[in-house]
């Protein structure tokens, strides 16, 4: 291996592999306490635990991957994902933000993933 | 014999109306047997617990007991290209109304028996003035 050769270059490559790790737990990294209290505004629509929509046709929040909320939330942001109601909330949303309202409805009991049988 | 043929005229308008309204509100509510033979596709990515979606990565939804209404319009949507993904938009392509409907209906019958929705809604009631 070349790091055994060059310390050096191992240094670097630890730094960079704990950096990596740092990124990637700072993706993960909602805190769903906050993520409730800015809800209040998401409740109205999808209730408290994300399981009770005002309409059919909004979906169900509780359960649902912690990532997927986020990718959704910032494609409704970004205007990838159009939607004239969740692009006005969402515009509003910074990462953080987005972070926490993934990580509060991620947490909740509801959506289950399709069972292979 | 004009009363009589009005009489019949009036049964006939009336058996199609009845008809025609069995046949809308049966597709507005698929069958979940039909719905789970269509959706074997379907599991291949959401039936696989984490599977990842890639570029972007994130993990591919899940959607057992997800509302009717929006499994629908999710999938119109897809397959109308309004809203994008390169796999769903093909996948959906694919897919008449019925089939739409049929998988909705297999997808809502996946819900927990104790889905916490009827819990949050009697706290709703319950606490309605």
């Amino acid at each position: 291996m070349i790091s055994t050769h060059h310390p050096r270059t191992m240094l670097t490559t630890l730094a960079f592999l704990l950096a990596l790790l740092g990124a990637h737990s700072a993706a993960a990294a909602g805190n769903p306490q906050r993520g409730l209290e800015k809800s209040t505004v998401c409740q109205s629509c999808h209730g408290v635990d994300g399981n009770l929509s005002l309409q059919d046709d909004y979906p169900k929040l509780g359960g649902q991957h912690y990532d997927y909320l986020v990718h959704a939330l910032k494609a409704y942001r970004s205007g990838d994902r159009e939607n004239a109601i969740m692009a006005g909330f969402a515009s509003g949303l910074s990462d953080q933000d987005i972070e926490d309202l993934a990580a509060w409805y991620a947490s909740q009991d509801g959506l289950v993933d399709l069972s292979v049988d | 014999m004009f009363t009589s043929t009005m009489r019949s005229l009036f049964s006939a308008l009336c058996f199609l109306a009845a008809a025609w309204l069995a046949s809308a509100a049966a597709a507005q509510q698929g069958d979940p047997d039909k719905g789970k033979v269509i959706a074997y596709t379907c599991n291949g990515c959401h039936g696989i617990p984490f599977q990842q979606n890639v570029y972007p990565t994130y993990s591919v939804p899940r959607i057992g007991g997800q509302n009717y209404g929006y499994i629908v319009s999710s999938l119109q949507a897809y397959r109308e290209g309004t809203r994008k993904h390169a796999t769903m938009n093909a996948q959906a392509h694919t897919l008449s109304d019925e089939d739409i409907h049929d998988v909705a209906a297999y997808f809502v019958s996946l819900a927990p028996e104790d889905a916490p929705s009827e819990g949050a809604e009697n706290a709703a009631e319950g606490s309605a003035p």
